[in-house]
């Protein structure tokens, strides 16, 4: 692995590609390039500087190499974590997804919170027909600001006659962001254990709340044989065939930032911007960077955990203020972190921040 | 006679106000007090004691595991074993208590928050002070306990009689553990996990302006400056005070919060204080659903006020 | 240097709403997850590093049923040389009855030290005593409450006490002894799932309770478990702003953070 990572930096051309794509580069002490020419001689890395990726994948996708610099920062991570010398706080994350299965170490026995208060019944998977999985994902199950997440694509999807179950406290995190931090062995156990789980109970399709837990899943468990999408994917279709009809209108207009995961990484675009289309009233925003190119929100690869000692402002403050600059009255968008890091910055500038399924559910 | 011997916590000179637990535990259960202190003056209300014994030793002498058995052992030479021996649930309590208890083989009760006295049950808490375990002493010797601040020290009150005072000397002093000085901790870097009481900001403390006359508020109610992220973000406080996911987690006895709204990776960073107060204009404030004591109301209105009735 | 550092999986209870069963008699753990406790995670940091500073070795040990073999491996994976798990099926609420066993084992198997770290407390019963009653059992010298060891000499060691109130004092003590260290005396490694595994190649020796019972007796005992008095929500003080920031005040006196 490691005498492949070294191949695969040596043949870096120093092009620069990686740092222009950057959300990091330029304004922290961050630049991916100088990171794989120091990786190609084999130079000493100060040990803050890989914690400032964000994993948005930018780099990755423009190499004309295929050097994949975001991989080789999460082996530098790696490094560090076997050495056990890392930030308290992303320490802090692994230990309690160690013990909770959570990075915000949580009570494991709290997970299935979300849907106990709802009116309606959710059953277990293992008692679908379909054996179709809503997989929670770890904020979506713990913060009260993103629960709503889960309790209305649940609404949404009971109304359109879907059927699924869940896991609920049987269900670990994903482990998307604990590979990313470099935790690989961590980040196996919480993999082989969500697979036996499927397994058990012969789980065949599992729509993702959170473009994080959908790209794990989707991309890094393996071949599961299971059908892997974001619930925006499995809604799009029927709000553009008419298979549900939003009765309310939203006479707003509304600007739709593409999470790092959902788009640029997975190529989910249109979706989420067909599924608002087809809202009455609704008048949909685009950002003067978006789809591919639209920026990181910063919330990404274990950002989440740790906070970088260089002083700049947020992306998500650049996101907020071009929002305001091109009339936006709410900014939306399709995963919990992308909601927790904009919503900051959108409070002050008094703009508001929805989840996609916050407007399904005021106009259903 | 049945009677319940205080060890008496006593630090730079003063008598730690805690020592009123031990005290009141054993006006609770009806027994007498022998109090015993190392000599000096404190300025104690004696007659909340049946007696006392001076001990003609250094405060770091007395307080000292080592030494504290000696002195014991010639208490117990002098007035027979007591039924209890109570210690307050401290740094020094704690250590001295247990090293008693190992020393004299004696059963052991610590960080004793109530009890039962027709039972003779004492309680403790367990697990994260989620459960209680009730505690009974098997047999009918000395039992050792020490007392959790705050628990007892009401039932503490003055005998009808002032007290015998007596005196104890040549104890003997090992050299195997010895007292160099005291440390303070250092100033300059606070370090919020630490802190006692943290008076938080979040962000409706609205601009960098406003922040120094928070400053002064804490100074005068002496607590710590904390932060929530956007606050810190901005700069108007240093990284080191931020509560949080990304920042620290602390435990203070008390969390003052000021403007905090309660975002989630907030309230991960300071849920579990003893007590959290929470100040903020809006009621929907997430962060009322963790605090003890709220205020709903302006925080700059709040920081005014309260600095007036502290002034007067 | 040889330092045996005590270390113990206890639940996770912070975050979890506990039952109590059998009327009393005991506290439903069996959904709690595990983990080392932390008091004892900064122990074994501390020994590691005054190994790794003056040679020696460090010998973790662990009383409690084989699943503590988790915490022994995790040790290993910090730097500890040995892990050794004295078996024993029981819970031992009496650290009392704790010590002795420990005693008796030290002495039987006759494992070197130079000095003994217990951490102040461990999570699940906030006993704050084994490390006391074990130091006074076999007549050695004794500090808790360790925030800082400033040097570890061949037959001394410089320490740092902290008591309340952002005070600390510094005593000296004569080796052997028994330490209790106190969380924050340093910050703990991460260790690694892949560290761990590569941990578990060490061998760690099983001992059995059973062989070192001479004196264990309890000296306390658990009549009942009970939940404690339950906390009301938010207290709103409310009416006008003098009278509530008034009441703020009062609370804070009777917290004991304001005189």
């Amino acid at each position: 692995m490691i005498a492949q990572t070294q191949t695969r930096v040596l043949t870096c051309i120093q092009c620069g590609k990686c740092t222009g794509s950057c959300p990091e580069s330029g304004r922290t002490p961050f630049n991916v390039r100088m990171l794989m020419r120091k990786k190609q001689f084999q130079n000493a890395i100060e040990e803050s500087i890989p914690w400032y990726c964000t994993s948005c994948g930018s780099c990755t996708i423009r190499c004309p190499r295929d050097v994949k610099p975001s991989e080789v920062i999460i082996e530098m991570r790696a490094a560090l974590v076997e050495n056990g010398s890392i930030p308290v706080t992303i320490q802090k994350a692994l230990e309690n997804t160690f013990v909770q299965k959570n990075p915000w170490g949580r009570s494991r026995a709290k997970r299935g919170a979300w849907f106990e208060k709802m009116d309606i019944e959710i059953p277990h998977v293992s008692e679908t027909e379909t054996k179709r999985l809503l997989f929670a994902c770890c904020i979506q199950a713990y913060d009260p600001r993103c629960m709503v997440i889960p309790v209305n694509v649940a609404t949404i999807l009971k109304k359109a006659g879907i059927e699924f179950g869940v896991l609920g406290e049987e269900e670990a995190c994903c482990g998307n962001e604990i590979r990313r931090i470099g935790e690989s062995g961590l980040f196996e156990e919480l993999q082989e254990e969500n697979r036996a789980t499927f397994e058990e109970y012969g789980v065949k399709e599992i729509i993702a709340l959170s473009p994080h837990c959908m790209n794990a899943l989707k991309k890094e468990y393996g071949d599961l044989g299971i059908k892997i999408s974001h619930y925006t994917e499995v809604l799009a279709p029927m709000f553009t065939y008419g298979t549900v009809v939003p009765k309310g209108s939203y006479n707003k207009k509304v600007i739709y930032h593409d999470p790092c995961f959902l788009g640029k990484q997975n190529g989910i675009f249109d979706e989420p911007r067909d599924i608002l289309k087809s809202v009455n009233g609704l008048e949909l925003l685009e950002f003067s960077r978006s789809r591919d190119n639209s920026l990181c929100c910063e919330g990404g690869g274990g950002r989440m955990f740790f906070e970088v000692e260089a002083t700049y402002q947020r992306n998500a403050e650049v996101r907020v203020q071009d929002a305001v600059n091109r009339g936006a009255e709410e900014i939306v968008t399709s995963c919990p972190f992308c909601v927790m890091t904009l919503e900051d910055p959108a409070t002050e500038k008094g703009i508001k921040v929805k989840e996609l399924s916050e407007i399904l559910m005021e106009v259903l | 006679m049945s009677y319940a011997l205080v060890v008496s916590e006593v630090r730079r000179g003063i008598f730690e106000e805690r020592n009123l637990d031990s005290i009141g535990l054993c006006t609770h259960l009806g027994k007498d007090a022998i109090l015993i202190i190392p000599e000096g003056e404190y300025g104690i209300k004696e007659q909340l004691v049946n007696s006392i014994v001076k001990v003609k030793v250094e405060e770091a002498v007395f307080l000292n595991p080592l030494n504290m058995v000696n002195i014991l052992e010639k208490v117990v030479a002098d007035r027979g074993k007591p039924d209890m021996i109570v210690f307050t649930n401290s740094s020094s309590g704690t250590e001295l208590a247990s090293y008693a208890a190992g020393y004299f083989d004696l059963p052991i009760i610590t960080d004793v928050n109530s009890c039962d006295k027709d039972q003779g049950i004492f309680y403790k808490s367990y697990y994260s002070d989620k459960i209680f375990g009730e505690f009974r002493p098997i047999g009918n010797g000395t039992a050792i306990v020490t007392v959790r601040s705050g628990s007892f020290k009401d039932f503490a009150a003055d005998k009808d009689v002032a007290p015998s005072v007596g005196t104890m000397e040549d104890v003997a002093v090992s050299s195997a553990r010895t007292f160099m000085e005291f440390v303070e901790e250092e100033k300059s870097d606070v370090d919020i996990t630490k802190a006692e009481f943290l008076l938080s900001l979040g962000r409706g403390v609205g601009n960098k302006d406003e922040v120094s006359d928070y400053e002064e508020l804490a100074g005068m109610l002496k607590a710590v400056i904390a932060g929530s992220r956007p606050v810190i973000d901005k700069l108007w406080l240093p990284k080191a005070r931020q509560v949080g996911t990304s920042g620290k987690t602390v435990k203070p006895k008390v969390y003052l919060a000021m403007g905090v709204s309660g975002a989630f990776q907030h309230v991960a960073g300071m849920k579990d204080s003893d007590c959290i107060i929470a100040v903020n204009k809006d009621a929907e404030a997430p962060i009322f659903q963790y605090a003890h004591y709220g205020i709903i109301a302006d925080m700059h209105k709040v920081r005014d006020k309260l600095k007036d009735i502290l002034k007067g | 240097m040889n330092i045996i550092v005590f270390t113990k999986r206890v639940p996770a209870t912070q975050e979890e709403e506990l039952r109590i069963i059998g009327e009393g008699s005991a506290v439903d753990l069996s959904k709690v997850p595990f983990k080392v406790n932390d008091w004892d995670n900064y122990s074994v940091e501390e020994a590691v590093r005054i190994v790794e500073k003056s040679g020696g070795a460090v010998t973790a040990v662990s009383v409690g049923d084989a699943e503590s073999d988790e915490v022994l491996r995790r040790a290993i994976a910090m730097g500890a040389k040995d892990g050794f798990l004295v078996e024993s099926g029981d819970i031992v609420h009496d650290p009392n009855a704790r010590a002795t066993l420990i005693q008796n084992f030290l002495k039987k198997e006759n494992v070197p030290f130079d000095a003994i770290f217990t951490g102040v407390q461990s999570e699940d019963d906030q006993f704050a005593s084994l490390g006391g009653i074990l130091a006074a059992k076999m007549r050695l010298p004794f500090v808790s409450m360790v925030i800082g060891i400033d040097s570890f000499e061949k037959d001394h060691a410089v320490v740092r006490r902290e008591l309340e109130g952002g005070l600390q004092e510094r005593v000296k003590v004569m080796l052997p002894c028994v330490m209790s260290i106190q969380t924050g005396i340093n910050e703990p490694r991460y260790v690694s799932i892949m560290g761990i595994r590569k941990a578990s190649k060490v061998e760690r020796k099983i001992f059995k309770s059973a062989d070192y019972q001479e004196n264990v007796t309890a000296k306390i005992e658990v009549a009942r478990w009970i939940y404690p008095p339950k906390k009301a929500g938010a207290t709103i003080l409310s009416g006008e702003l003098e009278s509530a920031c008034k009441e703020l005040i009062g609370i804070l006196k009777e917290k004991g953070v304001y005189q």
